[in-house]
């Protein structure tokens, strides 16, 4: 039976020298999904990336990827796999031509794909006979991405993928993913801390924050969920504490009392109707909205 | 493809350590009948001092020409040059990539780092026991061309010994590149344990790699130096087992 969730953590704890990167990481990716996984520079995405893929080893907690212990050295090698990889810095191995690298990987995957191989060297125009190192950080980019989708894989893992590269180059590899997954079945989770590009590919999201996930779930619940209720009234805005579940934020600002709500804004505007408002307006709230407000919740 | 990447990344330090190891057992050979007129030169050196005793000692070994073969390649080039090149044959690997990174792309592949680790002590070792066999062979193969005959035997004996002290150097190269970052301290720590190590061997001979590494006890008896070989192996592999439990334990 295929596993629900792809990746699974559970109180995932990372310190490195007295500084705790991932501080009980709760994660469940389901199979089949894009998944984004954001958070600001140094929020523990990285880290967490590593500790899935046995890079790193957790200093406490559980990970797994499909139902595989991710901090064994077997159970390990056989998560990568099923899995592809793209790191941060698009570490290649530099002294090999882009041929040479095509064939060194893929000898290490029995279900490497050679019809997928041609597709994107061509698709890519990545040069054979060029050596690595002498390749554009686009041209880097793109050929660590055609590493990773030839390999067959069931789970395609990203570090920040677009990190680096002009506008049209990140449209041009997020195009390329997209088609690549809609065309196989695979999941694929992908740090990122562009809120753009993780809106414009990804169907379920994470939040991470100094190192422990402040939100999760299907992108479009979050919308649905997420609402910013504004309150106008006569003379200067009370103070009031919500008792609604779901309120995030509450804001002040002469005539007018802002709540952000996470569990719609039914039950605020029950709560709101006592004081007498004299107008109440409901608005959706963007995923730049969401992250900003519940990482400036954690500040 | 590992073993090949392992090639690429160790290939230019092996050419050159075997470019010059030739060259110099090449020079020992042809260059014999002009180092025999020196001899006598050397036979009138004056002075008690350690110095003066050590030049008289290498004139005398010189008079025959496995005495000559010995005190001018065995006991010099191999060991100096030799120490060198074991080292940095084991330095870089998966911790501490010199030449073109890559260690998170190695680390995504479906190898475990035992694997990656064994792939790359192997070569590095199968490289040294070139380095430390071949040039030694060619004396054998060079010697009719000065009238002289060296037996095959003792090249390749010589040579066993130089690889297995000069694994010690590797060894700890590869252990210690599993611990630093960067190339430079491993390099460094091993080069200043062997200087410390052929000091040490001025003051108590069969405690210094370099008496076995060339193969002194075997040219002064004869027999075989068994007890120093199976030491160094077993120092060897438990470095090599080292560097495995430490590669296990890093945090890339």
């Amino acid at each position: 039976m295929a596993e629900p969730f792809i990746i699974e953590t559970a109180d995932l704890r990372k310190r490195y020298d007295g500084v705790e990167a991932v501080r009980g990481l709760n994660l469940q990716v389901p199979a089949g999904s894009i998944y984004g996984f954001l958070g600001r520079n140094g929020a523990g995405k990285t880290t967490t990336i590593k500790m899935l893929l046995g890079m790193v080893r957790p200093t406490s907690g559980r990970a797994s990827v499909f139902g595989l212990a991710a901090d064994a050295q077997e159970t390990s090698v056989e998560i990568r796999r099923r899995t592809g990889f793209v790191s941060e810095n698009k570490d290649l191995y530099d002294a090999m031509t882009v041929d040479e690298i095509v064939r060194f990987t893929a000898s290490f995957y029995p279900g490497w794909r050679p019809d997928l191989q041609q597709r994107y060297l061509r698709a890519f125009e990545l040069p054979l006979h060029q050596k690595v190192k002498q390749l554009s950080r686009g041209g880097r980019t793109k050929l660590a991405l055609a590493l990773a989708l030839c390999r067959g894989a069931r789970l395609l893992v990203l570090d920040e993928p677009t990190s680096g590269l002009d506008p049209s180059m990140i449209e041009e590899v997020l195009q390329a993913l997209v088609s690549h997954v809609a065309g196989e079945e695979m999941t694929v989770f992908f740090s990122s801390h562009q809120i753009a590009e993780v809106e414009q590919i990804a169907d379920h999201v994470a939040i991470i924050d100094r190192g422990h996930a402040v939100l999760s779930g299907e992108l479009d619940t979050l919308r649905e969920r997420f609402r910013r209720i504004q309150l106008v009234f006569d003379g200067d805005a009370p103070q009031m504490a919500f008792r609604a579940a779901g309120v995030v934020r509450v804001d002040r600002n002469g005539r007018v009392l802002t709540v952000l709500s996470s569990a719609g804004a039914d039950a605020v505007l029950d709560e709101a109707r006592a004081l007498s408002p004299v107008s109440t307006d409901v608005a959706p709230v963007t995923l730049k909205e969401i992250f900003l407000e519940t990482v400036a919740v954690e500040d | 493809m590992l073993w090949h990447k392992s090639w690429l990344d160790t290939r230019w330090r092996f050419l050159i350590g075997l470019a010059l190891l030739t060259m110099s057992a090449f020079g020992i050979v042809l260059f014999h009948p002009d180092l025999m007129q020196l001899v006598p030169l050397a036979s009138t050196v004056q002075g008690n001092g350690a110095f003066g005793r050590q030049i008289r000692e290498g004139a005398e070994l010189m008079r025959d020409y496995r005495g000559y073969i010995w005190s001018q390649w065995f006991q010099q080039t191999p060991t100096q040059l030799g120490t060198l090149f074991a080292t940095l044959l084991g330095t870089g690997g998966l911790v501490s990539q010199p030449f073109g990174g890559g260690e998170l792309f190695m680390l995504s592949l479906p190898a475990s780092r035992n694997r990656l680790l064994g792939v790359r002590a192997a070569t590095g070792l199968a490289e040294w026991l070139v380095l430390a066999v071949v040039p030694s062979l060619f004396i054998p193969l060079l010697s009719p061309a000065v009238d002289q005959t060296y037996s095959v035997g003792s090249a390749l004996v010589h040579g066993v010994c130089l690889f297995a002290a000069g694994a010690l150097f590797f060894s700890m190269a590869l252990l210690l590149s599993t611990i630093f970052d960067d190339v430079w301290r491993p390099l460094l720590i091993v080069l200043c344990a062997a200087f410390v190590s052929a000091i040490l061997g001025q003051v108590a001979r069969g405690l210094s790699p370099f008496t076995l590494m060339s193969g002194e006890v075997y040219f002064r008896t004869g027999s075989v130096p068994w007890s120093g070989l199976i030491t160094a192996s077993a120092a060897s592999a438990a470095m090599v087992y080292a560097a495995s439990v430490s590669l296990a334990r890093r945090d890339f």
